[in-house]
């Protein structure tokens, strides 16, 4: 058996800020409160959560980059207060946006750079460079500053200086946060590669199709609390099960569906969103079939301009756990 | 000491050289201020009636002006750069110390802090046609090795000061001018008030230029020469001490307060 890659036990940090100017007064802000998780080795983990949630002061702490105000934090059986030398040689971490590196440099330099940090020999550091720049679409470019880099560009370029001293674990918070879809889904694939190579992987995300896709393990957590755990699947299983009906029609046919649609409003949640010259009628429901059976008739009649049926996703999940609905 | 912590060194003054030091704003610090310091100080000097070249405290005290402000601006700029870049929690998050880091960057500060006394005593030959002979050279070089010795244990502590709290850049830059006035730069501390000569006593660099300026005034090394330089090494040992110290109460009051980074 071997030990977990991650191991939280009742986690807290709370930032003192001050406030006024005259009467100073100090305020406790609770950003991480009772917080107890685990993550295997070899496990893809997600943490949602909405701004301000505790996510990113979590990953610092796990990370060594905060001290816990209370609680205990193990990495790879290290203790993440007192062993923090050991456990940042055995972790890797890539946080979101365009800081953290060094704009005047080239990517090369900066990888250069990091591998003195973290004191690389210099045979793998003229192995890994390449092997890591290539891995991330970046050769042709390694020799420019990046400060003329595009926000994907600079995200591979963060996960590239992160994998550098080949860590068993790495922290992603939000690292396809600003990137267009295309340079996203490659990341994502970068994602699924290093589970693939034996990786952990803890990844905060706002993408709850992101989360859907690469996690095995996810926790929801609001207000430094998580609210919800499991696989995506298992988190589906948490609110009802409903499917939500989408029926597109145009304004002027609008009353033509009144004498199906107004009786379901006082049943189920029914809301109306107005995309001229269509509306877009949403049915919650945990019975679909009776009223697809109305409305398939009016589909081929052409009063309706399309109809679809869907099940709940992840990020209906989310906002039902965030807005305390879940079953 | 192994070949990683070099490798790390050169690495990190490469990196320092491009990013912080050959840079329009930088280039400014060492080499325009203490040239003005400088020239003003020996159009002063001539207007006061002085015949005697006032090397001593015109061009010594020009240059020391460019290094001292070079080193308060770029060794605070750098934690005030790397928090703001979020470079600061990638160092603080590897396996290297930010005191290895930090000493290696203000030493190339201080090298490159050099040139403004290259540059001073070049102004001085060549404009102002000062003469250098009988001089104690070997003297000089020594007390120049006390200067920057009491240079770079003086900016690890700053360094670390800066890096305990966002705010402290303010109090760090209202140092430059004071310390400049205090440790005499540009005049003898005996004008001074005594109890101001006392408050100087604390700063090695104060030595290091007593030792400096006694050497280009005597060709002989005297018991009061050996006692300047004494005092230099000393002082900076304990603010090197005092470095050492603060850096884990650094290390560990960043990671309460999360002042790692701003934005």
């Amino acid at each position: 058996m071997t030990n977990p890659a991650i191991k939280v036990e009742n986690l807290s940090k709370t930032f003192l800020t001050r406030e006024g100017f005259w009467k100073r007064k100090t305020k406790k802000i609770n950003a991480v409160d009772d917080l107890s998780l685990q993550v295997e080795q070899g496990e893809l983990y997600g943490l949602l959560g909405p701004n301000g949630a505790g996510k990113t002061t979590t990953v610092k702490m796990l990370a060594t980059l905060l001290l816990p105000t209370s609680g205990s934090v193990r990495i790879f059986d290290l203790d993440a207060v007192k062993d923090t030398t050991e456990i940042r040689r055995r972790i890797g971490f890539a946080f979101g946006g365009n800081r953290g590196l060094y704009g005047r440099l080239s990517a090369r330099d900066n990888l250069r750079y990091f591998a003195e940090l973290y004191a690389l020999p210099p045979e793998v550091t003229r192995r890994r460079i390449p092997e890591l720049l290539e891995m991330m679409g970046l050769s042709g470019r390694e020799n420019d500053r990046v400060e003329t880099y595009s926000s994907g560009m600079t995200q591979r370029l963060h996960l590239a200086r992160a994998l550098l001293h080949d860590p068993q674990l790495v922290f992603l918070d939000e690292p396809t946060v600003g990137i267009d879809p295309v340079g996203a889904r490659e990341l994502r694939q970068m994602i699924k590669d290093l589970i693939k190579r034996g990786k952990t992987i803890l990844l905060t995300t706002h993408y709850m199709a992101e989360a859907d896709e690469l996690c095995d393990h996810i926790a929801i957590i609001d207000h430094g609390r998580i609210k919800a755990e499991g696989t995506p699947s298992r988190l589906k299983t948490l609110v009802k099960k409903e499917s939500i009906i989408q029926a597109k029609v145009e304004q002027k046919n609008l009353p033509a569906l009144k004498n199906i649609v107004t009786p379901l409003e006082s049943r189920f949640p029914v809301n109306y969103v107005n995309e001229n010259p269509f509306v877009l009628i949403n049915i919650t429901t945990p019975e679909p079939a009776p009223i697809l059976d109305e409305l398939l008739p009016l589909l081929s009649q052409h009063v309706l301009d399309s109809l679809e049926v869907r099940n709940q996703t992840l990020e209906d999940v989310y906002v039902a756990i965030i807005q305390d609905k879940a079953a | 000491m192994s070949a990683s912590f070099f490798r790390l060194g050169w690495r990190q003054m490469d990196v320092q050289l491009r990013t912080r030091v050959l840079n329009l704003w930088t280039m400014a610090l060492f080499f325009i201020q203490p040239a003005i310091f400088s020239i003003v100080g020996m159009i002063l000097s001539h207007a006061a009636g002085n015949t005697s070249p006032d090397l001593v405290y015109t061009v010594i005290g020009g240059g020391i002006m460019g290094m001292w402000s070079g080193l308060v601006f770029t060794s605070t700029y750098d934690i005030r750069t790397d928090r703001r870049e979020g470079t600061l929690e990638l160092i603080v998050g590897s396996p290297t110390s930010l005191r290895r880091v930090e000493g290696f960057r203000t030493l190339l500060n201080i090298l490159a802090g050099l040139s403004s006394m290259a540059f001073a005593v070049l102004a001085a030959v060549l404009i102002f046609g000062y003469d250098f002979s009988g001089v104690n050279v070997t003297g000089i070089v020594i007390s120049m090795l006390f200067i920057l010795f009491a240079l770079w244990c003086m900016g690890l502590f700053l360094a670390n000061l800066l890096a305990w709290s966002r705010l402290s850049g303010t109090f760090v830059d209202l140092l430059e001018m004071p310390m400049a006035l205090l440790c005499g730069f540009m005049y003898p501390i005996s004008i001074l008030p005594p109890w101001l000569q006392k408050v100087s006593a604390v700063f090695p660099i104060r030595w290091g230029l007593e030792g400096l300026r006694e050497s280009m005034l005597s060709a002989t090394f005297t018991p009061h020469l050996f006692s300047r330089w004494l005092l230099a090494l000393g002082i900076s040992l304990a603010f090197l001490l005092l470095a050492r110290w603060l850096d884990g109460k650094v290390h560990d009051h960043i990671r309460i307060t999360g002042e790692l980074h701003s934005i």
